[in-house]
């Protein structure tokens, strides 16, 4: 910390905080609505269907139906990346694909007019396996990708969107290396995050062509700009946002649930409320995206990675929207991580019959390291490197170099956080617990321990554009107009923090504006790490731009030249003579002051989270039981120190960690079916189950935010599952390259150990 | 053969008021299979208790009937005749306005991330502290074990929770 | 949820006389912790016409011993259970399996009777009709049984045939340790079924027109070690991947009673009685325990995905005999704590 602040880095009430703890926060499903009708959808018992024949008349005719909708009476209105998937289509993709839309004056009765349209299907094969349905003749999802490969590139990067990394000379990088290993590892247990508020939306058309639609998403104007590109840009669309009870990325686009909620409106006149069930929600909306890797390493005895090549392959379901988008992220995150000159990494984005895969923290990055670190770790084994040195040594450092997401080379010009990795180090005890790879950590009758440690950093913190206006009320208050909505990370009372920094106003006196597209500047959203150091910049240059007209308006009643002023709750004074002073509201009551402020992208940036774990293995049982988890960091400046300690307590969520434990998303890779589409048979951490956790958070000031600040939230759930695999790798003595350590594999793999150790194998 | 009757109204008490409810189609009264939260949310207006996975396995409707912890979600209205229950709204002192203490502790430790899941939470924590006023720490991560967050905000909801327990750490 | 007859029952014959009325159209309905998630994801060939509440049924909650029995009412609640002074100190394994079910709101309404008598968990079963369901199977009586080649990781790994989804009842497997009765009443009168033999691989031996009314116990006397575990991913909510109950009684270092049931295995508890056989006369050190953990899962049969269950199992049978608890039952604090006993402060995790 810089300089001490007003409320830069103090714990301060959140400005919903009474809100939620008496209930009376509206999210979407809690507003109420005059005429609403309730929509439901109508969904396919296949994974991959023809519709041979559809009819809606019996559940026309129920009473209190306003609509039925198939895909012969909507518009061809498509999403996706490319758009190819219409919003109900003749050909269904996976078990849960919407087949129909109904819109009827109550839940149940829409419930019940599903149950009156008759389908006639025609069977298709399905391919659920991302190889196999690469392979001539597997059943082709989409005319569009032939061998079911997803056009690559994702339009909104440019036309030079990372795809692959390639760079340097392949043959003398592994000429130069000491070990070459080979490796594959899957990270292809899917998981979901779950949010616990259900995904949904109200939508409410006028003729002949404009949408409000209230939506629970990250940022309104996603939603409008994505909805805009699906409806043809025929629509004009206004997007009201609300608190949202949860998102972890997976609330930025919800083109489908928002179009059927648009559709039934067109087709009724009335308002529609769409909100799925949680059933809904695990089985057809948004899931990490499935990933495996096969690479080959070359490595130098003092850790320098010499060349890596091979091929990362990701799955997306049955369409994507962002996995390209995840895929170009992931591939500039991985050279942050491994300081690396030749590269000859190639990727695909395979679609096949199962709920499609997203946005979700961690955002490609995640996926691909679960998928790496494993392979390196390897080569790391071979030359007996610990790989807590390993990332130290590999993690970026300033005036490296990368490729990020649009294909652009950037220079780094962060903070080298080897200091804050050592800290966490020391205050996990590492040196004490490391005792060599495959090696356990401590044993007690059945009982082993193993340790492990994994990294993660983007550089989007700086990324895309952000614009805020402050407006200022002679009185002496403040208002942040800002398209935000609030998700779970405190951030829109962190930017009303950082005004009154900035305007040295009374908190209190300060307010946000509703969330909405209509009235708010464009924001790309409170995604990734980008809140503070993006948006928190804009916020900020809005409330210097107000704060300078202000002193414009100021400066001739005062006789000085604006430079010379300052102001502290709600006083205007001169610097050195603090006594020559007027109140805000001398320069006028009938005025209004508007500032505003823009962020342009900065992608030479990049966060930093080191999480180091430790494991219990039962080896009777194959029980994996997580004992201590020590994040380290470096943030800049903490805006809000309770809000930062969710964020990086975070990681024990958001299908972060406990991905490589217990979550998975179990599909029936024969019917289709996802087996685990409710809350106690897809599993999530409990109060009673809590490991012993740690965040060390180093504060190094980035000069170019004003209040030295960076961004961590996103990357605070993606070191944690590679490091699990390799706590539980050296607690059992052999490589783990799937997720999640269930106990039959942990079994599985203590037999193998056994086996070996028997015929005198080595690992 | 004893009659078999079904009930005309069910009446019961509501966050300290008496409620009675006509059991019926209409749009005000309640059907016999509508939920205890759906008639909290849809038909009593009564937002607060919250709708997450509407089958017993998250702990997000959480309310007290008769001081006990129980999800509203599978409860049926018609059946909660005679009961006594306290949602969210009604923790608030009804003649002061002044927050209940676990409320007030829970803003004070930012116990909290998104805020859905809170509402549930805190009332398990009430129903435990309804019965056992210092609580360990291990019993009350027991009592809220049933309760589901996923922004993870357990560690601060504990130290909330137990700020207010008699004896326990100051904030 | 769909709609449905709501019917208050005030007495047992009310119940009785109403689901016999309904003749297999209706569902009793007692904590509705079970019934609801069934109803509401409407993966039976059929909804229900009538819901019969018998909470509103008067002396069906009680715990007491009399005449060398104890007896507990169906409507006993979990949480009851799991508080009862009685059952901790002489009916620990009882004790320990109602509290490590599901979560304290659901202990809090869910009852005895219910649990032993809930509908089993497999995921092909109880898909949900408005994701692309119902799904069709044997337990169904209306197609071919999917978790066979499909997913069955927690599906039976001993006398599997027909439906190979198992039994999900904690207290179940307890009371097969004690040798349990279930009072059975229905149209024609009581009867008594034991515990042991109450469940068949589709369901239970109930008449679509009976209804539990009490559980009966042989009292247990003497110094009997017993325990209940339960293997779970997690903690709790969780249901059995394996579970076990044992009541083992020592003297003088030699076995001379042994009672183990398992859980989670089979369609109903699964009494090892070849174990029980093995270690009465022996003493309980880790040779004899290895010994007894295989008979106990003698004929042990594993699907395509559930092999390592058989390991879990022999591991339980195994810490019960040896009296080593597994850590996955949450902790459960035995003592009692009034408002004048404040136990000291346990170590905060930071």
């Amino acid at each position: 910390m810089i300089a001490p602040y007003r409320y830069i880095g103090k714990a301060t009430q959140r400005k919903d905080a009474l809100g939620i703890v008496t209930g009376t926060v509206q999210y979407l499903n809690d507003v109420k609505f005059k005429d609403l009708l309730y929509g439901k959808v109508l969904r396919s018992p296949h994974p991959h269907a023809m519709i041979k024949k559809i009819d809606k008349s019996r559940a026309e005719k129920l009473p209190g139906v306003k609509a039925v909708l198939t895909w012969e009476n909507v518009p061809d209105w498509k999403g996706g990346t490319p758009g190819v998937t219409r919003i109900l289509g003749q050909k269904l993709r996976f078990v849960g694909d919407a087949v129909a839309l109904v819109a009827a004056t109550s839940e149940e009765i829409a419930k019940e007019a599903l149950s009156l349209i008759d389908v006639e299907y025609e069977v298709l094969q399905a391919v659920f396996d991302e190889e196999e349905a690469m392979k001539p003749g597997a059943p082709q999802l989409y005319d569009e990708f032939p061998g079911n490969i997803v056009t690559p590139g994702f339009p909104v990067f440019g036309p030079k969107c990372l795809s692959a990394i390639s760079m340097g000379d392949m043959e003398k990088g592994f000429a130069e290396a000491d070990v070459i290993t080979e490796g594959t590892c899957g990270y292809e247990n899917v998981p979901n995050p779950i949010p616990p508020e259900p995904p949904g939306a109200v939508a409410l058309w006028e003729e002949p062509n404009r949408v409000t639609i209230w939506v629970s998403n990250q940022a309104p104007h996603v939603d409008r700009m994505t909805l805009s590109e699906v409806f043809g840009r025929e629509v004009e669309i206004f997007t009201h946002g609300h608190p949202v009870g949860g998102s972890f990325g997976t609330k930025i686009i919800t083109w489908q649930v928002q179009s059927y909620a648009t559709l039934l409106s067109r087709a009724t006149g009335r308002p529609v409320k769409l909100i799925y069930t949680k059933e809904e929600h695990i089985a057809a909306f948004v899931l990490r995206p499935s990933s495996k890797m096969n690479a080959r390493v070359g490595m130098k005895k003092d850790g320098t990675v010499t060349a890596v090549s091979g091929k990362w392959l990701v799955g997306t379901g049955h369409y994507s929207m962002t996995s390209q988008a995840q895929l170009a992220v992931g591939l500039g995150e991985v050279q942050i991580m491994t300081r690396c000159a030749n590269w000859d990494l190639q990727t695909d984005v395979v679609c096949t019959n199962r709920n499609a895969s997203g946005s979700v923290r961690g955002f490609g990055g995640q996926e691909l390291k679960c998928a790496f670190i494993p392979i390196l770790s390897q080569a790391m084994a071979k030359l007996n490197l610990d790989p807590l040195e390993f990332f130290k040594k590999n993690y970026i450092k300033p005036g490296d170099g990368y490729y990020w997401r649009d294909g652009n080379w950037y220079t780094y010009r962060g903070i080298d956080y080897t200091a804050a990795m050592d800290r966490g180090a020391e205050r996990f005890g590492w040196q004490e617990k490391w005792r060599g790879w495959l090696q356990p950590s401590a044993q007690k009758g059945p009982l082993k321990r193993g340790v492990g440690v994994g990294v993660h950093g983007n550089a989007d913190i700086g990324e895309d554009t952000s614009e805020a206006y402050v407006r200022l009320s002679t009185e002496g208050t403040a208002t942040l107009i800002t398209s935000l909505t609030e998700h779970g990370t405190g951030q829109r009372s962190n930017y009303v923090k950082m005004i009154g920094e900035v305007l040295q106003l009374p908190l209190e006196r300060i307010s946000i504006s509703p969330s909405d597209s209509v009235i708010a500047p464009f924001d790309f959203g409170p995604v990734g790490s980008r809140g503070t150091y993006a948006i928190g910049s804009a916020a900020i240059s809005a409330a210097e731009d107000a704060k300078h007209q202000l002193f414009l308006l100021a400066a001739p009643i005062l006789g000085v030249p604006p430079e010379e002023l300052e102001t502290m709750d709600g006083l205007i004074f001169v610097k050195n003579r603090p006594e020559q002073c007027i109140p805000w509201i001398a320069t006028g009551h009938d005025r209004t002051i508007i500032g505003y402020g823009r962020f342009e992208p900065d992608y030479t940036l990049a966060n930093c989270m080191t999480t180091f774990v430790e494991v219990e293995v039962d080896t009777e049982t194959g029980k994996v039981t997580l004992q201590k988890v020590v994040n380290a960091t470096d943030v800049g400046q903490i805006i809000d120190p309770p809000g930062l300690e969710g964020q990086l307590n975070g990681c024990l969520g958001s299908s972060g960690i406990d991905s490589a434990i217990f979550e998975e998303t179990i599909l029936d890779s024969t019917t289709g079916h996802i087996l685990v589409a409710n809350m106690i048979d897809y599993k999530w951490r409990t109060f009673t189950e809590l490991p012993e956790i740690d965040n060390v958070v180093l504060e190094t000031p980035i000069s170019s935010h004003r209040f030295r600040a960076i961004g961590v939230g996103e990357v605070a759930t993606s070191p944690g599952p590679s490091a699990i695999l390799m706590a539980v790798s050296n607690a059992v003595g052999t490589w783990f390259h799937e997720y999640p350590v269930t106990p039959e594999r942990v079994l599985a793999a203590l037999d193998k150990v056994k086996g070996k150790e028997r015929t005198g194998g080595d690992s | 053969m004893p009659k078999l009757r079904s009930a005309r109204r069910v009446k019961f008490t509501l966050n300290g008021e008496s409620r009675t409810l006509e059991i019926g189609r209409l749009s005000h009264q309640v059907e016999p299979s509508h939920t205890l939260l759906y008639t909290l949310r849809e038909t009593l207006g009564l937002m607060g208790t919250k709708l997450t996975c509407d089958n017993g396995a998250c702990g997000c409707c959480t309310v007290l009937m008769d001081g006990k912890a129980v999800l509203s979600c599978m409860l049926l209205t018609v059946e909660c005749g005679g009961t006594t229950v306290t949602t969210i709204e009604g923790l608030k002192d009804r003649d002061t306005g002044m927050l209940d203490p676990l409320q007030q502790s829970f803003i004070d430790h930012t116990a909290f991330q998104c805020g859905f899941c809170t509402p549930g939470i805190i009332m398990s924590a009430k129903a435990l502290l309804n019965g056992n006023r210092s609580p360990t720490e291990d019993q009350v991560k027991e009592a809220l074990s049933g309760n589901f967050c996923r922004c993870i905000s357990h560690y601060q909801v504990v130290q909330a929770v137990l700020a207010v327990s008699e004896g326990g750490a100051s904030p | 949820m769909r709609s449905f007859t709501h019917i208050n029952a005030r007495t047992v014959d009310e119940a009785v006389a109403a689901m016999d009325k309904f003749d297999g159209r209706a569902r009793l309905n007692a904590g509705g912790t079970d019934l609801f998630g069934v109803l509401k994801d409407e993966f039976l060939p059929e909804y229900p016409e009538a819901v019969v509440n018998i909470k509103t049924i008067k002396g069906l909650d009680y715990i007491k011993e009399e005449k060398d029995q104890l007896q507990i009412g169906a409507l006993t609640k979990l949480s009851t259970l799991s508080e009862s002074r009685l059952l901790k100190e002489r009916y620990g394994a009882l004790a320990e399996a109602a509290h490590a079910v599901a979560s304290p709101q659901i202990r809090n309404v869910a009852s005895i009777g219910g649990n032993i008598c809930q509908d089993v968990r497999c995921s092909y079963y109880r898909y949900p009709r408005h994701i692309g369901g119902p799904i069709k199977c044997a337990r169904k009586g209306n197609g071919p049984c999917l978790a066979l080649k499909g997913d069955n990781r927690y599906h039976a790994i001993l006398n599997g045939r027909k439906c190979f989804a198992v039994c999900p009842s904690d207290t179940a497997v307890a009371l097969a340790v004690y040798d349990a009765q279930v009072v059975v009443v229905g149209p024609h009168g009581k009867r008594m079924l034991s515990l042991k033999s109450f469940y068949t691989p589709t369901g239970n031996l109930l008449e679509k027109n009976e209804m539990v009314t009490e559980i009966v116990v042989p009292s247990v006397t003497g110094q009997a070690r017993q325990s209940f575990q339960k293997f779970t991913l997690r903690s709790p909510i969780d249901f059995a991947i394996v579970s076990v109950a044992s009541l083992i009684t020592v003297v003088d270092g030699i076995c001379t009673d042994a009672r183990i049931a398992l859980g989670a295995v089979a369609s109903g508890p699964h009494r090892a009685a070849e174990a029980e056989e093995f270690l009465k006369g022996r003493p309980l050190d880790k040779e004899n325990a290895s010994k007894a953990a295989e008979l106990a899962l003698n004929g042990a049969k594993s699907m395509s995905k559930n092999a390592y269950k058989i390991k879990i199992a022999k591991t339980l049978v195994k810490r019960a005999i040896r009296g080593q608890a597994v850590e996955s039952a949450p902790k459960i604090n035995f003592s009692e704590t009034t408002v004048s006993d404040r136990k000291c402060a346990d170590k905060r995790d930071r």
